[in-house]
């Protein structure tokens, strides 16, 4: 009976992991290159998603790019600032998958242990796209 | 006069700068502040807690451990961890009292932006508080006991291990180890494989183990599960074919499966673990050691909070949160034909309690514990100490303390 129960149980929760994956997408990338001190997001990457994960090689890190409105923007450095490791990103929020802190879309801490916010950078909008200030 | 003066502040300023190399936040130097590489890091935690037992009622009071974090980064893509725990405040040569163990050392090798590499002492993704398990973290005085004693947290061998996310779907994390295997001799019936663990010292590395796990970021909810196989043998072939052990790299084997699901949102937070282990060969290990090892044991809890400070006050970055917990563990839940059954292994605890976080990375924690067992095998008490004390299947614990991270 016990065991029943235990293979059942298993079984429910692995199906709704699975089921919840299917139904899910990945965070649009976009790659660019450094220029200067500045990266340069043109305004269609956010024709798909609210969220943008920018991608340079020349910097560490990827950068999430939060689109509040036409005129605001939140760039937040993806690394945790517990340990240094790579943060993952969702619709809802950023996570670390190393000891489990999390962060709003502000890059705020909702979950120790990481004690303070995520880096983020200044932006600034231009003609046709989001200017991201590196050394903000 | 002038002299002693002068000679004060050229110490000063020699000890000023070099201690200004030595920062004091393990999170100082993943603070993106930091661009220069040989950083070197210095941070901590640790808890301490008085506990009243309501049936004896005694009480005691112990530092119940600190633990030193020293990180130092070589290179953007080289890093060094390590933490060294002291638990129970103090080590007394040749006497039964606290132990002073390193809890992780490894280094860290980033491949890329979505992969990284560790090797060293480390602990594997296995469970919640195995990798996190800060008492800032978690509610409740102690670490859950489910993670206590079917999954021996905090569990940590040397090994080598890849970390990634994958690119194709945000919030999907896998993990892959490789570490040193468990030691069936030292298992001691009642705490599962808990005592048959290396931890770094020594480790009989020619038993081997593996171990995944799969974690997944779905909108509130955070789901993971992971595996561990590994051979608990440890001896050379002649030895364990003396004993009737399988050898080898997974002779005489462990396995571990578990699922995990929490979810935090809006000041509510919720988080379940279930978890069996299976030792196939228990009866061949109770043949060669006599220590009564299980072949399965389960567990599983349950536990909701809620900040009531959210109900006040919506972007407060206090804390106050209330909160239950159930947990069920059956230590026994199978045994071969050559153990013997105890009911003390099988065990449940009502956990309720208030989580109290003035700023982050400080927490006052006060609960109280409700544990029912089964009755005690006395045919297990060999020989039994005329004053020994009773045990009572139904018991309390009071508990406070203080806990703190930086």
């Amino acid at each position: 009976m016990r065991d029943t129960c235990t293979a059942c149980l298993g079984t429910a929760f692995l199906g709704f992991t699975f089921s919840q994956l299917t139904s899910c997408s990945s965070l649009p990338v976009f790659k660019t290159n450094l220029s200067g001190k500045t990266v340069s997001v043109p305004f269609t990457s956010f024709a798909e998603s609210k969220l943008v994960i920018v991608r340079d090689m020349q910097v560490a890190y990827d950068i999430l790019v939060v689109k509040k409105s036409d005129s605001e923007y939140n760039a937040i450095y993806m690394k945790c600032s517990h340990q240094e490791n790579p943060v993952t990103a969702t619709e809802t929020g950023l996570f670390c998958s190393a000891h489990g802190s999390r962060f709003d879309l502000e890059g705020n801490v909702l979950k120790e242990p990481a004690l303070h916010p995520l880096k983020k950078f200044k932006t600034e909008t231009s003609a046709e796209s989001l200017v991201i200030d590196l050394n903000s | 006069m002038q002299r002693p003066l002068l000679i004060l502040s050229i110490l000063l300023t020699v000890f000023s700068t070099a201690f200004s190399q030595v920062l004091t936040r393990e999170d100082s130097l993943s603070a993106g502040l930091i661009r220069s590489n040989n950083t070197t890091v210095l941070s901590g935690y640790g808890q301490l807690k008085f506990e009243y037992d309501a049936k004896l009622k005694t009480a005691t009071a112990n530092l119940t451990r600190n633990v030193l974090f020293l990180g130092h980064r070589f290179s953007n893509t080289i890093y060094f961890f390590s933490e060294m725990e002291l638990e129970n405040a103090k080590v007394v040569g040749g006497k039964a009292s606290g132990e002073i163990s390193m809890e992780q050392l490894f280094l860290k090798f980033s491949l890329n932006r979505d992969m990284y590499l560790q090797a060293g002492l480390f602990i594997p993704r296995i469970g919640l508080i195995n990798e996190n398990h800060l008492p800032t973290t978690f509610n409740g005085n102690d670490r859950t006991f489910v993670e206590t004693f079917v999954i021996p947290a905090t569990w940590r061998e040397i090994g080598v291990g890849l970390y990634g996310n994958v690119r194709s779907l945000a919030g999907l994390n896998y993990s892959f180890a490789i570490v040193n295997g468990l030691q069936s001799g030292g298992f001691v019936n009642g705490s599962g494989v808990r005592e048959g663990k290396f931890e770094g010292s020594n480790a009989t590395a020619s038993n081997l183990a593996v171990t995944g796990s799969l974690l997944y970021y779905y909108k509130n909810w955070r789901l993971q599960t992971s595996g561990y196989y590994g051979g608990s043998a440890g001896l050379t072939k002649r030895q364990a074919d003396s004993l009737q052990l399988k050898s080898g790299p997974f002779g005489t084997p462990v396995a571990l499966v578990e699922g995990n699901a929490q979810y935090h949102q809006n000041g509510v937070s919720f988080r379940a673990l279930a978890t069996m282990v299976s030792i196939s060969d228990a009866f061949e290990i109770n043949r060669a050691y006599a220590n009564n090892t299980p072949g399965k044991m389960i567990g599983y809890y349950a536990e909701l909070g809620y900040n009531i400070l959210r109900a006040f006050k919506t972007d407060t970055q206090r804390d106050l949160t209330i909160f239950g917990r159930y947990e069920f563990m059956d230590l026994n839940y199978n045994i071969p034909e050559n153990g013997i059954k105890n009911g003390i292994n099988h065990k449940e605890y009502m956990v309720a309690g208030i989580t109290y976080r003035p700023v982050h990375g400080v927490v006052v924690k006060a609960d109280y514990v409700m544990r029912h067992t089964g009755s005690r095998n006395e045919d297990l008490i060999v020989t039994p100490f005329p004053q020994q004390l009773p045990y009572y299947t139904n018991n309390g614990f009071f508990n406070l303390g203080l806990g703190y991270s930086f």
